[in-house]
């Protein structure tokens, strides 16, 4: 067995050596001719199975590859988005802050600000939660605004926070007037979370939509001429007693979240402060 | 049988040269037939070891354009080799096949530079060494391994399934 496998290996070194002399020697061409007939095609059909396989698992990785961007790419634009909204917040807030502080400034009165914490907006009761209270020095019955005009009072004051009856609020009842035709007449809450303006004056008292109407600064418990809002429809019950405006809040009640409350000075009229807004 | 090793043989002379390029790392691509040689000498023993390294490499040499009879001899040396001294190791074990292969590789790698050498190849010893010979050396002692070991759990799972 052994000397067979020798006799084999000597055979095939001899071969291989007599093929490299041959080459060396320039006549060795016929053996390559006749071993590329069997190469080539073998060659042709594996080149063509493995473009084959390389085309598919070139496209596997491709769809791979894209599947894995767009992975990428998805949470890059909702980290965009949150982003984009945390900015958009941000400047919300800041446009909403210098409003707030321009109308503390222009305010001839003493003010302090505060952030609403809570909102009760059953129809029973609408309120909001001040982050200002007793602590604060925080007196009940203290008139909160917004930029927009008249937000509401406190009514109850706690250790670190306050309730602010909103005007919208079925017990909530404020003196005013119109500011152009100089009617008085007291603005109260509906149950609905709307406001009405109850006037008393013959033939509508010549109220028209769109009148602006503002705190009269009677009583001494909100400053004069702060806007309440505009006449949005009118209510003319011919010779009853007392005639009614719808109005449209100058303040979105819901959408605040900053306010100042008039902690000194109730007595003085601050329309000028508003003049922009009114 | 005969047909798988026909296939084995003349399939990874030529393969080599074609489909061999997909399996390259870093520029090294393994010698697929000096593996195929190495695993049949193992099982076979020297006398196909010799004659299945013989006709890999004369179709490797043909595939590739080298000098016809270069790999022919060396892979059939080694597959001569391989066949006799194969039944004294114990080269079910992987700690045994990886080195085992690159060092064959090596010496390979050796035989056929000094067989060229009679022919003036151009080469310098130590590029060719350092950038061809070791690199593939050890591509081939891993997945030769790997190799190994798939075939012995395919025959394990062929065992246990008849």
């Amino acid at each position: 067995m052994r000397i067979r496998a020798l006799a084999l290996l000597g055979i095939i070194a001899g071969v291989c050596l007599l093929l490299l002399t041959l080459q060396m020697r320039g006549s060795g061409g016929g053996a390559s001719e006749a071993l590329a007939i069997v190469t080539t095609p073998v060659q042709t059909v594996l080149a063509r199975i493995n473009r084959a396989t390389l085309g598919i698992w070139g496209t596997y990785r491709d769809w791979k590859n894209v599947r894995v961007e767009n992975h990428r790419l998805r949470e890059e634009a909702q980290r965009l988005r949150v982003e984009a909204l945390r900015v958009s917040e941000t400047d919300a807030e800041n446009h909403r802050l210098r409003r707030l502080l321009a109308l503390k400034q222009s305010l001839p009165l003493e003010t302090m600000a505060g952030e609403i914490i809570a909102r009760e907006w059953g129809g029973w009761v609408r309120s909001l939660t001040i982050n200002r209270g007793r602590g604060d020095s925080v007196a009940r019955l203290t008139a909160v605004i917004a930029p927009e005009g008249l937000v509401g009072r406190v009514v109850d004051v706690r250790a670190g926070s306050s309730i602010v009856q909103v005007l919208t609020d079925p017990a909530s009842t404020v003196g005013a007037h119109v500011v152009r035709t100089r009617t008085p007449g007291i603005v109260e809450g509906e149950p609905r979370g709307t406001l009405r303006f109850k006037y008393m004056a013959r033939d509508g008292g010549g109220l028209q939509v769109g009148d602006i109407v503002v705190t009269s600064g009677l009583g001494g418990l909100f400053p004069g001429g702060i806007p309440i809002g505009r006449v949005r429809s009118l209510d003319d019950r011919g010779a009853a007693l007392f005639s009614y405006a719808q109005l449209s809040s100058a303040v979105d009640f819901a959408r605040i979240d900053e306010v100042l409350l008039l902690t000194g000075g109730a007595a003085r009229d601050v329309a000028a402060s508003f003049k922009s807004d009114g | 049988m005969r047909t798988f090793l026909a296939i084995a043989v003349l399939g990874g002379g030529v393969a080599h040269a074609t489909v061999g390029s997909a399996l390259r790392i870093a520029d090294v691509a393994p010698d697929i037939p000096l593996i195929v040689v190495v695993l049949l000498a193992l099982r076979r023993g020297p006398e196909f070891g010799c004659g299945a390294g013989f006709v890999a490499g004369l179709l490797q040499d043909a595939a590739t354009g080298g000098l016809l009879g270069v790999q022919a001899l060396t892979k059939a040396v080694v597959g001569f080799a391989i066949g006799v001294v194969g039944t004294r190791l114990r080269v079910s074990q992987p700690l045994v096949q990886v080195p085992g292969l690159v060092l064959l590789s090596v010496l390979e790698g050796l035989a056929r530079y000094a067989l060229l050498q009679m022919f003036h190849f151009p080469a310098p010893f130590g590029e060719l060494m350092t950038y061809v010979v070791i690199p593939q050396a050890l591509y081939n002692g891993f997945l030769g391994a790997a190799l190994v070991l798939a075939l012995a759990w395919a025959e394990t799972l062929k065992d246990r399934t008849s």
